[in-house]
């Protein structure tokens, strides 16, 4: 059995993100970079495998530029078998169904068992190269997934209410959605033997990417604050007094 | 120009956001509304059987709720149709040729602009669009859902705790929990007062990691993004992961204990103190208020 999961590498969750003088762009300077987090899910499911499964084998693919090595190796420390990196001249540039054409070629040459990616990369927000990537494939895909018994072919996905069991019977994308089992840190051992490990590239050059979403502006949320905060006083009082300025100041009871 | 929105039903009525959706298709061009037809219909069954009446009826336009649902047919569709995806907008304007539409990135941190040329598909977040009052149901068209690719639906297993509430992504109103109700039993309250309110309930990293909630109630990123009319955070520091997934709410209100905390800079009103001191007696108030209004 192999698993195969999609990553990116983004601006860490702490990050304050700030939006460049361009106004289309934000700044890179001190951002410092992860796996996106429903990537980290994703690994974390396949690698949850891999325990009960030694046999099985959990490689990981991403596309950009070279600093995205690092996010590859941080998978690889988690305990990923194997890294690939489709990167070159306009890695970074790539649409989302550019990107799932660039992954397509490397399902057809790792032939996995299973395809796994985070249900939205964290700075995009899109949830797009997933399903893109199951069309190019012309597998089925399956939308937040937050628990997966690959010998079964069972598979859970987060609705509202409750969660929704599934089963494939052949290749399918999995996009996954956060679960109960955080994702796990890279050992000592395992960053050693992440550091040693070559990790393959393929070249860009010739992906098909035939739709351009065009950011106009970025801009960051409107301004809050100075709201009335009662600080002192009778808690009970206030909670009574703030039920009356909800209906007749900010009109929303 | 041609308009075509993916309609979802919930317990066999039409979803809020598919009505929002319809009106604001009719603005803008010939509009159709669709429903896919079957049980247990996959993304991927249903978005087979909408390209393939797409690609008769050549849609310029076509716009799915950013519901769980909606968000994974309009994205397969559009891989299918080889067309610009438009994922979350909260505001979208048509010119000619092209859109532009609002959206989030960034978990919230971001707002960006961004524009596409037609044809193209878009989901939209719930609320973005007012449902006029005297709106009908919109007409449906029905398209039967494709083939599902080998997927089989085995069975449903509810959440416990979620019997009868608006989904979280949907509502007007939140009350919303942290570690500040230090513990699974401090919710009876918390239900006590999302009940009066009408509102969904929610919860902050903090408390869905621990367990005392279900994942689905999570706000902020790695769980949902949210813009109600009111959000009330009880006990809620405000990580920054979590401000960026309800700061667009139009109205809101913190309760906590330290008055450094972050949540009070982009609270509306704020109230330094006790939660639990708090909760039965906004929520008596929240009452009489309404009763007398």
């Amino acid at each position: 059995m192999r698993l195969l999961i999609c990553i990116k590498q983004v601006p860490d969750s702490t990050t304050r993100v700030k939006v460049a003088t361009d106004g289309r762009s934000i700044v890179t300077d001190g951002v410092t970079w992860s796996i996106s987090p429903y990537d980290e899910y994703a690994i974390e499911l396949a690698l949850e495998h891999k325990d009960s499964a030694p046999d099985a084998v959990v490689s990981v693919v991403t596309v950009g530029g070279a600093r995205a090595k690092d996010a590859l190796r941080q998978a690889l420390a988690m305990g990923c078998d194997d890294a690939t990196l489709v990167t070159g001249d306009g890695a970074d540039a790539l649409g989302p169904l550019g990107i799932a054409n660039a992954l397509r070629a490397v399902v057809e040459e790792l032939k996995p068992d299973l395809v796994l990616c985070g249900r939205q990369a964290s700075d995009d927000d899109e949830g797009f190269v997933g399903p893109a990537l199951a069309e190019a494939l012309g597998w089925p895909h399956v939308s937040q997934v937050t628990r997966l018994e690959p010998d079964s072919g069972q598979l859970w996905k987060e609705v509202e209410g409750g969660h929704e069991v599934w089963k494939v019977s052949g290749g399918a994308v999995l996009t996954v959605q956060k679960s109960a089992k955080d994702p796990r840190y890279p050992s000592l051992p395992g960053i050693m033997k992440a550091k040693k490990k070559e990790i393959p590239e393929r070249s860009v050059a010739g992906v098909e990417d035939p739709v351009k979403l065009e950011i106009v502006k970025l801009e960051p949320p409107p301004a809050r604050g100075g709201g009335k905060i009662f600080k002192d006083g009778d808690t009970k009082a206030h909670a009574a007094e703030l039920a009356t300025l909800l209906r007749d100041e900010a009109k929303v009871l | 120009m041609k308009v075509w929105v993916i309609a979802e039903q919930k317990e066999g009525e039409l979803r809020r956001v598919s009505r929002e959706l319809a009106a604001k298709g009719a603005t803008l061009g010939d509009l159709t509304v669709l429903r896919v037809t079957g049980e247990h219909v996959s993304a991927v069954a249903a978005a087979t059987a909408l390209a393939e009446r797409a690609t008769a009826e050549s849609p310029d336009l076509i716009l799915a709720g950013a519901t769980p649902g909606g968000r994974d047919v309009a994205a397969r569709l559009a891989a299918k149709l080889k067309r610009a995806y438009l994922s979350e907008c909260t505001d979208l304007t048509v010119d000619g040729s092209s859109i532009e539409a609002s959206r989030g990135m960034y978990a919230g941190k971001v707002r960006a602009r961004v524009r596409a040329a037609l044809p193209a598909v878009c989901s939209v977040r719930p609320n973005a669009f007012p449902l006029p009052d005297e709106s009908s149901e919109p007409a449906l068209a029905d398209v039967a859902a494709g083939d599902a690719q080998g997927l089989a639906f085995v069975r449903f297993e509810p959440t416990a705790s979620s019997g009868g509430r608006v989904p979280l992504s949907e509502a007007r109103v939140i009350v919303s929990g942290g570690r500040g109700l230090k513990g699974p039993e401090g919710w009876p309250q918390v239900e006590a007062l999302a009940d009066v309110l009408g509102a969904a309930l929610g919860a902050s990293r903090a408390v869905t990691d621990a367990g005392w909630r279900p994942n689905e109630e999570q706000v902020g990123q790695t769980g949902k993004t949210v813009a109600p009319d009111l959000y009330i955070a009880l006990g809620i520091s405000g990580a920054i992961q979590h401000l960026a997934g309800m700061t667009s709410s139009k109205v809101i209100v913190a309760v906590n204990k330290d008055p450094d905390a972050d949540i009070f800079k982009v609270a509306d009103y704020g109230i330094v103190g006790d939660v639990f001191e708090f909760l039965p007696a906004f929520t008596d108030a929240v009452k009489r208020v309404k009763a007398a209004s």
